[in-house]
């Protein structure tokens, strides 16, 4: 039976819903101690005082730290994603002298419990000495250095060019120019960051359970960090809570909390709670553009042009990949003869930008899209029309956009994209539409359509490693460890196919580093691709690793041995056969270990175009928004698992509309004060307000690996930003209504209406 | 204080400190870590209990108000290791993915199955909306809480 394209349930499910789950927060070994963190109140000052006296005096904390307790630590973390176009700036695990952020940790204390640990917060006394802030990162270019020796805030300069760059606009009949905004957007994963730390003095081991992305980098810079080798670290992801990108690095509360475990030679715990997790988790999108597009009058791009700034906060902990990102994204499934993308990342007194689901894919959709929407209004042309006349045709895929990225030149393999845009654009009714009726009472309705290239993959290796269990079941281990996406099932489902194994007898196993020598993690869409091609190819030095000792146990000839259904037998002598199991129990007897490991490199990244239609209703008295239709095609690739595809699809479709609608921390421009850092105030999408989602997947094979898979997770976060508002001034066509700032509120659509229809609203 | 109350159909008897939240002690004192803490302030919902067959946030409320009361959790919603209808038309329905936010959900979607009322989607939406989930964006879990209320309502029906 073949496993790959069935909805198959997951193997994940039956102990989570029955609480069975062990995630780092229902972790706490015995003698365990609570680590809690003292945190800046100021986005820019000088530490004038530091005095933990009155907290270590509180009963039951075991001790208090600030950066001169803990020197062997105070190092600057080693940059994450090198890149020749950045200067690094990487935080201490304590700041010292200057606090660059609100949230970013200055002591530490250690207590018998969490109540205690959180009660000695409250007495460390820290004094201020508060510095101009930084807030704007366009202002803030030519700002003090809030670090100290810099010369400027400037971090990086990105620049793309393809054929004559902005040059070529001057052969354009048009050019449509408009200043976008998207929101500090807070990720949030819900189970929130932590971490548990047990040091072995005896044998001087260290364990630690954290719900990290990739354990084997995790472990790297924790040894780094600790200077100890990393042969002494274990470090496990055990279930986790969500990650989208937030849990792919290490973090100073992760270094301390190991390091205080070995010092206290105790288990030692760090539980970040919600608000911790707005003000010390990375954040993302907080980008200003600068767009242009040059188009021909029968509606032919001739150039897209984009100047942006990427609000970076305080460090660069993930280098430059969501700013990069965002520069490579923007052409997306079009054909644009001449691009030039200029962005700079600039440092500010926030918390620092790292991937978040997408990591600058959307951002670089939302330029285009909004870009095609704005361009055809000035042409007076459809808004689907000009994407029929610009996306790339099967004659002209595969097709290289002149970009390169991810260290090969970006080839677009081959696709039906308009047919794809076309599907969606036939299943929301668009042409029938734009004849109607728009009104329900108070109601407007409006209709916008977003499309995407979704870039997965492509970078560095993963790892399978297959080894037959004394009941005969294979284990397969791998880095890329899971948040919640179904490794287990899916990679599961590969190799039982590749191994013509019942599915029953696989066990994958993800996120131990003592479970596989090397791995790299779970991050941009990848893991099929990587380590589900990893398990194809294991699977088959597997085989032959199994066949060979059955040949010496049969006095065979490896080739003379059929394998099937899990039984390895002599060809033609159908008694003299061993199922798995007692292939198992001859290993246990002679002592051999049968297992066989296989790393699959990448040659480049995976693509999938795809098609996002939305129908809006808007209040005319509330601005409401409400989204009444939603309708998606998706090329996925070579589909594992239908049902965990849809999953993601409208996982990150929905991550989308909060971008959209509802998400962005508002951080005040004077202070750098986050105004809304709690559920209360920052608004999460809710199971209300979310529309249904009708879904069609095409399947073109990605011919850069052996499988033809493509990465699923970061597609649906792509493009609804900007369908939803190309629907929503659809709908407010009457008003002139701009949705170029997101989220887009009632109250900025408020207020655009009142001004008699505004082209630049708020900035955030 | 000791306080006495029902957890998951059996009699328990616990020491807390009156400050103690009920989330912390059933998950710290009785081993109960199902539920979870998304954020401690009665938004999530991802630590939703029943008290009486009520849900309620335990991280709202205090382990002594529990005192005489029955508490059901996630561990106590199968019965003699056999998962109840809305845990088997989660997993059907692909309606969790990190599993984080489940056990509040699964509560909550328990309630509902045992008022026994038939649900159309905009309702199931509306009495799910106090509770978050970051990765399976709703639908699925709507429609496994669908189909786990209305095949019961269904049931009742029949019998009537
Ligand atoms: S933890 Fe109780 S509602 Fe969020
Ligand atoms: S399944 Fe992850 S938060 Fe709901």
């Amino acid at each position: 039976m073949a496993y790959i394209g069935q909805r198959m349930t997951r193997v994940e499910d039956e102990r989570l819903v029955t609480g069975q789950g062990q995630y780092v927060s229902d972790i706490t070994p015995s003698g365990t101690l609570h680590l809690a963190v003292v945190r800046s109140l100021h986005a820019h000052a000088r530490i004038t005082h530091l005095d933990l006296s009155s907290a270590q005096c509180l009963d039951g904390v075991i001790g208090v730290y600030g950066p001169d307790d803990v020197l062997p630590i105070m190092k600057p973390f080693p940059p994450g994603m090198v890149d020749a176009r950045l200067q690094a700036r990487m935080p201490t695990p304590l700041a010292t002298g200057r606090v660059h952020y609100v949230g970013e940790p200055v002591a530490v204390v250690v207590a018998l419990s969490r109540y205690i640990a959180e009660d000695a917060v409250r007495l460390v006394e820290v004094n201020y000495e508060p510095l101009p802030a930084v807030t704007d990162p366009v202002a803030g270019e030519y700002a003090d250095p809030i670090h100290d020796g810099a010369d400027s805030n400037l971090a990086a300069e990105i620049a793309y060019r393809v054929g004559a760059g902005a040059d070529a606009l001057k052969d354009a009949d048009l050019v449509v120019q408009t200043s976008l905004r998207l929101g500090r957007v807070v990720g949030h994963p819900m189970e929130p960051r932590g971490i548990v730390a047990i040091y072995d003095s005896e044998q001087q081991n260290l364990s630690v359970y954290a719900g990290t992305q990739g354990v084997h980098g995790f472990r790297k810079s924790l040894a780094d960090m600790l200077g100890l080798s990393e042969s002494r670290i274990r470090v496990v992801a055990p279930d986790t809570g969500g990650g989208f990108g937030l849990k792919t690095r290490i973090y100073p509360e992760d270094v301390l909390a190991a390091y205080l475990a070995m010092r206290l030679n105790r288990p030692v715990k760090w539980q970040g709670d919600r608000y911790e997790e707005f003000i010390s988790t990375n954040q993302e999108r907080d980008q200003w553009h600068r767009a242009k597009i040059g188009v021909k009058r029968d509606g032919r791009i001739v150039a897209v042009v984009d100047e942006y700034y990427q609000d970076q906060g305080a460090y660069t902990p993930s280098g430059i990949i969501v700013a990069d990102t965002t520069a490579v994204s923007i052409m997306g499934p079009y054909r644009v003869p001449n691009f030039e993308a200029v962005g700079k990342v600039v440092v500010t007194n926030k918390v620092p930008v790292g991937p978040y689901r997408g990591a600058g894919r959307p951002q670089g959709t939302f330029v285009m899209e909004r870009l095609m929407d704005h361009a055809a209004d000035a042409l007076g042309m459809d808004r689907v029309q000009i994407r029929r006349i610009n996306l790339l045709t099967p004659d002209q895929l595969p097709y290289q956009n002149g970009i390169s990225s991810r260290g090969a030149l970006m080839t677009l393999p081959y696709g039906e994209y308009q047919k794809t845009m076309e599907q969606v654009v036939d299943a929301i009714q668009y042409e029938q539409y734009r004849d109607t009726v728009r009104c329900e009472g108070d109601w407007r309705l409006g209709i916008g359509i977003a499309n995407y290239l979704e870039m997965s993959g492509g970078v560095g290796f993963e790892g399978a490693k297959m080894r037959l269990l004394s009941d005969g079941r294979v284990q397969i281990a791998t880095g890329a460890s899971g948040q919640g996406q179904g490794h287990r099932t899916a990679i599961g489902q590969v190799a039982a196919d590749r191994l013509g194994l019942p599915f029953e007898q696989i066990v994958v196993v993800e996120g131990d580093t003592a479970a596989i020598e090397r791995g790299i993690g779970t991050f941009g869409s990848r893991t099929m691709i990587m380590a589900g091609n990893a398990t194809t190819q294991a699977a088959k030095g597997f085989r032959q690793r199994l066949l060979a000792f059955a040949a010496d146990l049969f006095e065979a000839s490896p080739e003379d041995l059929m394998w099937q259904h899990g039984t390895i037998s002599v060809s033609g002598v159908p008694a003299r056969a061993l199922s798995l199991a007692q292939i198992a129990e001859e290993a246990l007897t002679r002592q051999q270990e049968l297992e066989y490991e296989a790393y699959f490199d990448a040659s480049g990244p995976a693509f999938g175009m795809g098609t996002h239609g939305v129908e809006v209703a808007v209040n005319t008295k509330t601005w409401e928004v409400k989204i009444r239709q939603y309708r998606i095609c998706h090329d996925g690739g070579v589909i594992v698992n239908p049902l965990l595809v849809e999953g993601q699809t409208i996982g990150g479709t929905v991550q989308g509309l909060g971008t959209a609608l509802f998400e962005a921390l508002i951080i005040d421009p004077d202070s750098g004060q986050p105004q809304n850092a709690s559920f209360l105030d920052y608004l999460l999408p809710g199971a209300g307000e979310m529309p249904d989602f009708m879904i069609t997947e095409v399947e073109y094979p990605d011919p850069t690996n052996p499988e033809g898979f493509k990465g699923v997770a970061e597609g649906g976060v792509m493009p609804p930003m900007a369908a939803v508002c190309a629907a929503i001034e659809d709908a407010l066509k009457e008003w002139h209504v701009r949705a170029d700032v997101l989220p887009i509120t009632p109250n900025d659509i408020f207020l655009q209406v009142t001004r008699g229809g505004a082209h630049e609203t708020r900035s955030i | 204080m000791e306080i006495t109350c029902e957890v998951n159909g059996q009699p328990v008897t616990v020491e807390v400190e009156p400050h103690w939240l009920l989330a912390d002690v059933l998950r710290n004192q009785l081993g109960l870590t199902g539920l979870h803490l998304g954020c401690e302030y009665g938004v999530c919902g991802a630590c939703t209990v029943l008290m009486d067959g009520e849900p309620v946030r335990s991280c709202l409320s205090f382990a002594s108000q529990v005192a005489g009361h029955q508490i059901t959790t996630v561990e106590g919603l199968a019965v003699d290791g056999k998962l109840n209808r809305v845990q088997t038309a989660f997993i059907n329905h692909h309606a969790l993915q990190c599993g984080f936010c489940t056990p509040g959900f699964l509560v909550t979607g328990t309630y509902l199955l045992q008022q026994g009322k038939l649900l159309n989607r905009e309702e199931i939406r509306e009495a799910l909306s106090g509770n978050l989930c970051r990765c399976t964006g709703y639908q699925q879990i709507v429609d496994a809480v669908e189909e786990a209320v209305n095949q019961q309502s269904a049931n009742a029906v029949e019998c009537e």
